[in-house]
Order: structure tokens, then sequence, then C-alpha cells
């Protein structure tokens, strides 16, 4: 158990050996521990950006979907108020319109009535003279009792 | 080795196991025969150590080199996580001991002592017997020594002082280096002698921060060594009662080392970790200007 020149030759391989970890070893591990770390932090970073853009679209999204759905059901309101106003307007015109026919059929109906109640007489008053003719003789000229056969006409 | 040759006595196997395979220069000249070792003085090495040491810190280097290449920024995996996982831990501890100063080189060092002494501390755990029987037979085979056991082969570099008080040294240069260039040198002669009793007692002031700086690598490098041996004295220890031509003893041995070894595992890390701190601390000491 003797100290001798080991000692120093020892010290000579210990401070080697630290120099050739300093120059060569070392640095390259830091660095990429460091550049490891660096872009961890960047990529956290980068995802806690991405989360509150997230969170922001999504607010903006349940803001837009919100108005969305209001203007969509004033839109039914408005649709719906103005289907029911046109069918109430149809519906008026429709009736008038109904009326209106109506009374046009009353009417060409009475005129037909009368046309031909008209034609009626007529026949009959004619049936009657050219029977009474008939029965009288020539005596009846058509002419001569044209007064009395257009009143007898009148009464029927 | 021990097993097989009944002539080798208990001391003799735990003495073979704590002599290092030294080489150094006698009046013959270069020579590792350990009988000479007396003769060698200081300029002799422990190649074992030594060399277990350096390639341990090759292995250390090879092992955070791999992870580089492929080394990306999506997702890491296998080594590389390892290497970042230690770089990661070595990092966090400097940074929260180096909070004002800083220097570039405190972070590789720390790593380089944290791995590389938890390797070597690790070399702990290889069976005592089997790296030194098997230097001892190449050694015989390559016909370096006669026998087997003429060979004197200690793995764990950790429980050579030489190795421990030779790291803390280069720590202690740092300290001074970094004292000076932080403070001046007037302010680290002042560290040494105005406190703590001001400048009536310059005597007793550097003889007792003298004694608190020498303090700093003695204990730091003697710790990490007085833990390994221990550790590896136990081992040595457990394995001597595999000599015992008994079944039993052999079983209980086998059992202890088995105990000893998974709790020894904290202990190798722990020391690995204490012996950085004490690096990072230190430094970030001879960094600090203010007074105190």
């Amino acid at each position: 158990m003797n100290i001798n020149a080991t000692l120093l030759g020892q010290t000579l391989a210990f401070v080697l050996f630290v120099a050739i970890c300093w120059r060569y070893v070392w640095p390259p591990i830091i660095a990429i521990m460091e550049e490891r770390e660096k872009r961890i932090s960047d990529g956290l970073e980068a995802a806690k950006k991405a989360n509150d853009s997230l969170e922001e679209a999504k607010l903006n999204y349940e803001a837009e979907l919100d108005k969305a759905k209001s203007e969509s059901a004033d839109i039914v309101e408005k649709a719906n108020q103005r289907a029911s106003q046109i069918i109430s307007e149809a519906k008026t015109k429709a009736e008038a319109e109904a009326e209106k026919i109506i009374a046009s059929a009353n009417k060409n109906l009475e005129a037909e009535i009368n046309k031909t109640k008209e034609a009626l007489r007529k026949d009959v008053s004619e049936i009657i003279v050219s029977t009474t003719e008939k029965i009288l003789g020539d005596e009846i000229s058509q002419e001569k009792h044209e007064k009395i056969i257009s009143e007898a006409a009148q009464k029927i | 080795m021990a097993t097989e040759s009944s002539e080798i006595t208990t001391t003799g196997y735990i003495e073979h196991h704590l002599t290092n395979l030294i080489c150094g220069k006698t009046e013959k000249g270069w020579t590792c025969d350990p009988y000479l070792a007396d003769q060698m003085g200081f300029w002799s090495f422990h190649v074992d150590s030594l060399g277990w040491s350096v390639f341990l810190g090759l292995v250390f280097i090879g092992l955070f080199r791999m992870g580089i290449p492929k080394l990306s920024t999506e997702a890491p995996s296998g080594i590389q996580n390892f290497v970042e996982m230690c770089v990661e831990f070595v990092n966090e501890n400097v940074q929260s001991i180096f909070t004002s100063a800083k220097n570039p080189i405190i972070g590789p060092m720390a790593l380089t002592v944290l791995v590389w002494v938890f390797l070597m501390n690790l070399m702990d755990l290889v069976p005592v017997d089997y790296l030194p029987t098997l230097a001892g037979n190449i050694a015989a085979f390559t016909g370096l020594v006669e026998e087997p056991g003429d060979a004197y082969f200690k793995v764990v570099p950790t429980t050579d002082p030489n190795i421990t008080l030779g790291m803390a040294l280069a720590v202690f240069v740092l300290i001074i280096f970094y004292s000076i260039k932080m403070k001046g040198l007037k302010g680290f002669v002042a560290e040494l002698t105005l406190h703590p009793f001001g400048k009536y007692l310059i005597p007793v002031n550097f003889v007792l921060e003298f004694v608190n700086l020498i303090a700093k690598p003695i204990s730091l490098g003697l710790r990490l060594f007085g833990n390994l041996y221990a550790g590896e004295m136990i081992f040595i220890l457990i394995a001597l009662m595999l000599v015992f031509n008994s079944i039993a003893i052999g079983l209980l041995g086998v059992g202890l080392h088995i105990i000893w070894a998974l709790f020894h595992i904290l202990i190798l890390a722990l020391q690995a970790f204490i012996f950085m701190v004490l690096t990072i601390v230190y430094l970030a000491m001879a960094h600090e200007t203010e007074d105190h």
C-alpha cells in the first residue's frame, strides 16, 4: 500500500478524461437535450394556443347557432302569418266570387224563365187564336184582332 | 487457485490479493518483479490499477460517445436514454450546488467522476479470484512468470490509494487554481490567513485554514479508498471460506458473497456519488468570492 508514481499517472488520466468529456462528450448531449426541451415547450405552447382558439371558435359557433336559430324562428313565424293571411284573403275572394257567380246564375235563370214564359204565352195565344179561327171560321184575322190577342196573351 | 494449492496459507491468500502488479526502476533497470518493489522507490507504477483505470475511463468515453451519433431530439432510446439520464442527473446536481458562479468544465468533470468512479467501483463485484487467476494463467502461459500464483493482479482501481488520491490531487489543483483565479492571489492568501480570528492571529488562522484546505483532497481520496478497500477485504474474507474442503462452509460462503455483493452495490454507487458531489462542492467553494 505504498504511494508511488501511480498517483501522478492517475492524475494525468483524470485530467485527460475530463478534457475529452468536456470537449467531445458533454456538449452534444447537452445541446440535444436543450433542443428537445425547447421543442417540447414550444409544442406545449402551440397546444395551449390551439386550445384557446378552439374555445373561441366554440363560443363563436354557439353565438352563430343561437342567432341562426332565432332568425329561423322569426322566418317561420312570418311565413305562418303570411300563409294565414293569404288563406283568409283567398277565402274572402272565393266567397265573393261564388256570390257573384250565384247572382249571375240567378239572373240568367230569371231571364230564361221570363223568356220561356214569353214564348209559352206567344205559343198559347197562337194556339188559342188558331183554335178560335178554326171554330169561328176566318172571321178573326190576325191583324184585326192583334190588340185583343196580345191583351189575352198578357193575361196568361 | 487457492483451493488447489494447499501450501497457500490464509495470510498468503489475503496478501496475494492485496498486492499490486508493480513495475518500476531498480538498480538492474526496469522490472515488474513484485519482490523487488522495495527497491523501486517513488518512480514505480501499479500497472494493474492504472491499466484498469484507463480501460474503464475508455469504456466511459466509448459508452457516452456511442450514444451521440444516433442522438435524436425526437424520441431517444436505449443507450441514449441512459446517457441522457446520467447527464441530466449530473447537470441538476451541478446547477443546484453552483448557484452563483458558472464554469463550463464542472459539468463534464462531475460526469466523468461519477461514471468513471462508479465503473471502477463496479469491478469490486467481479468475484475476487476470477481476473487474478485469469491474469496469472495468461502470465504463466506466456512465460512472464513461472507459476500462475506468482503473478500479482489487483483488479479494483479504487482499492488502490494511489488512484483515489491521484484524482483527489487533480481536484485539489483545480481548487487552488480556481481560488486564485476567482479571488486573486491576494484574496486566496487572505482567505487562508485572516479567518477565523482576524489579522492579529495570522499564524493560528493559517494553521487552521491550511489544515482545512489540505483535509479536502485527503478526505476525498481516503474516503473512497477506505470504503472500497474494506468492501474488497470482506469479499476476500468470504472467498476464503471456499478454501476449506467443506461443502457446507462453501455454500455459506456463496450465500454470504451474494448478500454482501447486493449490499455492496449500494456502497459502490453511493461512494461514486459522494465523490462527485464533494468535487462539485469543493470547487463551488473555490468559486465563492464573498467573505464569510
